[in-house]
């Protein structure tokens, strides 16, 4: 129950506590209001019938008892209050004893009418009180008589005015947008760092934090810039030595190539040839992992379709008479932005890892939907050990099977892939088919 | 741009001739420049060698050079400073050697007036066969020397950028070639309303491309079909010529 009504996000529930303390308050401040309220209406009643009555009770005990009634009868009719003569004490009329709290409020402010000390009723009945919303106060008058004055008691009112219940959900509404307002604009730091974090595991180069806001904020944007420099400076380097390796690797590479021309045998010649290719094919593998990194090609417009398959029929090409199943599926034509060279060293590396694990590829493009077009490369390989699938994109990781000869491949094809296609905006994820094989899948921004 | 400037020394490669192609060779490590000009010398060809731009424009007058073979990647002066002067000098063919990989080397030396290019480490065969194609270029007579540059081609509404090797459909969207099918259309466009035979084809793609192409001048070409959306039976712009021969028939514009 309470994980259910427990928001996820640290907003939220800033937001929820604060509102519900600003809940809090304002019942506790309301309830505070209605009493005082209440508590202030009863005196003012106690007053008002106790002074009242004693009014009538002046008025008659001062007039000769045979102009009694007809003097009240001339007395102004008050709302809400009742006088009557009688010669015996008023019966209860079935209302129970005045509560002595009420009685003696009353009994109190009755006493504020100044009368002679002869003059003074030398008895009170009080009967009701503000339960019975009713009350009846009998008193003896001078020279035979009595008085009753039967008074409503209204129940009393918390809040009369209908301006002030608004006033109050007015500024409570207020309050509580100016709350997630204010709880919205202090944890946008937090979602900017996470948002920041994300952004470097995708691109080291991606543009430091502004190191601004409030202190702690501005410190750990600080440590979250100097963090990802030291990250961006150790891949930096690492590429350096790959990229400075692989150019070096060049010359004498080219020596050899050269030198086996001067070889006799044709055979050891045509095996060392094999071999510098190989070399070859690593020292380019590296140099493209090093270089995609800093990747300055220009983006331009290209005719996806058309890409995959030319680089299905450059595979054909590069093995004739190799019954290597090759198919596309999708639209004839579909524009993207992409920088052309990069994009297709991605995707010719996954189909090359389909071909050479998979004997075959399958490429499905699906037309753009949420701003993606989502390329599919299936083989229909062994696919991919569970324990390996974590690491395939880990630099010069092979799978275990493909450290021989035949598939060969230096353990950069998917991480090259991967960097460059995180570059355009993208990404790459391969998993096994239930009915086996491999499939890479692409997402590329339409 | 390019005139039959005497300079560039057409010379019938190959047809009995007299006369040796002598090649500059221009790269900064000896051994390269020696291993070369042994493996260049036993395929006919005379070889000097310089290891900078310096030593270069010192060998400059000497020699009168059929060809240049030169590494963009030098001390000191660059390869593409070097390219540029030498182009201000004579019309003399510049087959480059980049950084593998390296496009905007080669998009530059292209646009420079470079012949050809070798990504770097090459196969020497791959290097000599790509030097007598551009002799035989070189050679081939004033009124048929095909026009060569860096600059856009337009036909049809397509655009062939050569320093790019890349097609744009007329809407300005890149539409992907394998390198055959690059090589046959700029052959093509190049020698545009011209027959060419599948034997021309071939000569002027070897060096290019290896073995498997051989066989598949038809198949390049209906892949060419479709990607130009001209229909094959009702072709427009590439034509099949009955006999044996295909022409590409629009003009073509340089820009």
């Amino acid at each position: 129950m309470r994980l259910l009504l427990w928001p996820r996000s640290l907003a939220a529930r800033t937001a929820l506590v604060l509102l519900l303390s600003l809940t809090v308050v304002q019942v506790a401040g309301l309830t505070i209001h209605a009493l005082d309220r209440i508590g202030l209406q009863r005196l003012g009643l106690a007053r008002d019938i106790g002074v009242r009555t004693m009014n009538f009770y002046r008025v008659l005990a001062m007039t000769p008892p045979e102009d009694r009634a007809s003097v009240l009868k001339e007395l102004t009719p008050t709302p809400g209050l009742h006088a009557r003569l009688s010669e015996a004490p008023p019966p209860p009329g079935g209302l129970p004893p005045s509560p002595p709290t009420w009685h003696h409020l009353v009994r109190s402010n009755m006493n504020i009418v100044g009368l002679p000390v002869t003059a003074r009723p030398h008895e009170f009945l009080f009967y009701g009180g503000p339960a019975d919303e009713r009350m009846v106060i009998g008193m003896p008058l001078p020279e035979g008589g009595w008085l009753s004055v039967a008074s409503d008691v209204p129940p009393p009112v918390p809040w009369h005015s209908r301006t002030f219940l608004i006033a109050f959900v007015l500024m409570t509404l207020a309050a509580a947008v100016l709350t997630i307002w204010a709880v919205r604009r202090l944890t946008t730091p937090v979602r900017t760092l996470a948002a920041a974090a994300e952004a470097l595991g995708r691109d080291v180069n991606a543009p430091p934090l502004p190191e601004d806001g409030p202190t702690e904020i501005a410190t750990a944007a600080a440590a979250f810039n100097t963090m990802a420099g030291r990250i961006r400076r150790f891949v930096h380097d690492r590429t350096e030595m790959l990229t400075a390796i692989g150019h070096d690797l060049r010359t004498p590479i080219t020596r050899m190539k050269l030198r086996a021309e001067f070889m006799e045998d044709d055979e050891q010649r045509r095996k060392m040839l094999a071999d510098l290719e190989e070399m070859e094919a690593m020292v380019a593998a590296t140099l493209a992992f090093g270089r995609d990194a800093t990747s300055a090609e220009p983006v331009a417009a290209l005719d996806l379709p058309e890409l995959l398959r030319t680089l299905l029929d450059e595979a054909g090409d590069a093995r004739p008479g190799s019954p290597a199943a090759l198919c596309y599926e999708g639209p004839q034509r579909l524009t993207i932005r992409a920088r052309p060279l990069a994009l297709k060293r991605a995707l010719a590396n996954l189909v090359a890892n389909a071909l050479n694990y998979g004997g075959g590829a399958r490429i499905r493009l699906a037309p753009p939907a949420r701003g993606f077009v989502i390329v599919e490369v299936e083989d229909d390989g062994p696919g991919i050990p569970p324990e390996e699938i974590d690491r395939v994109f880990e630099p010069f990781h092979r799978v275990e099977n493909s450290r021989n000869r035949e598939t060969g491949g230096v353990g950069l094809g998917l991480p090259i892939a991967r960097n460059i296609l995180r570059a355009h905006g993208g990404d790459i994820t391969l998993a096994n088919m239930p009915r086996g094989g491999a499939r890479a899948t692409v997402q590329l921004p339409a | 741009m390019q005139h039959a400037l005497p300079s560039r020394r057409g010379i019938a490669y190959g047809s009995g001739m007299e006369q040796v192609p002598h090649i500059l060779v221009v790269d900064d490590d000896r051994e390269i420049r020696d291993l070369l000009a042994r493996f260049l010398e036993r395929h006919r060809l005379r070889v000097s060698g310089a290891r900078d731009g310096r030593e270069a424009r010192r060998l400059w007058p000497n020699g009168h050079y059929h060809l240049v073979v030169l590494d963009l990647m030098l001390p000191g002066e660059s390869g593409l400073d070097l390219a540029r002067w030498m182009r201000g000098q004579s019309d003399v063919p510049i087959v480059m050697l980049t950084a593998m990989g390296d496009e905007t080397d080669r998009i530059i030396g292209l646009e420079l007036g470079a012949d050809d290019y070798v990504a770097k480490p090459f196969n020497p065969r791959e290097l000599l066969a790509r030097i007598r194609a551009v002799l035989r270029r070189a050679g081939e007579p004033v009124e048929q020397r095909v026009e060569r540059g860096a600059r856009p081609l337009l036909f049809g509404g397509w655009t062939l950028e050569p320093a790019r090797r890349r097609l744009l459909n007329p809407e300005g969207v890149e539409v992907a070639l394998t390198g055959g099918e690059y090589d046959l259309l700029a052959a093509l466009v190049e020698r545009a309303n011209r027959v060419l035979t599948r034997d021309m084809l071939l000569d002027l793609l070897r060096g290019r491309q290896a073995g498997p192409f051989d066989r598949a001048i038809d198949v390049a070409i209906s892949r060419l079909r479709r990607k130009l959306e001209d229909d094959g039976r009702r072709a427009q712009l590439i034509k099949t010529v009955r006999g044996g021969g295909y022409v590409l028939a629009a003009p073509v514009e340089r820009s």
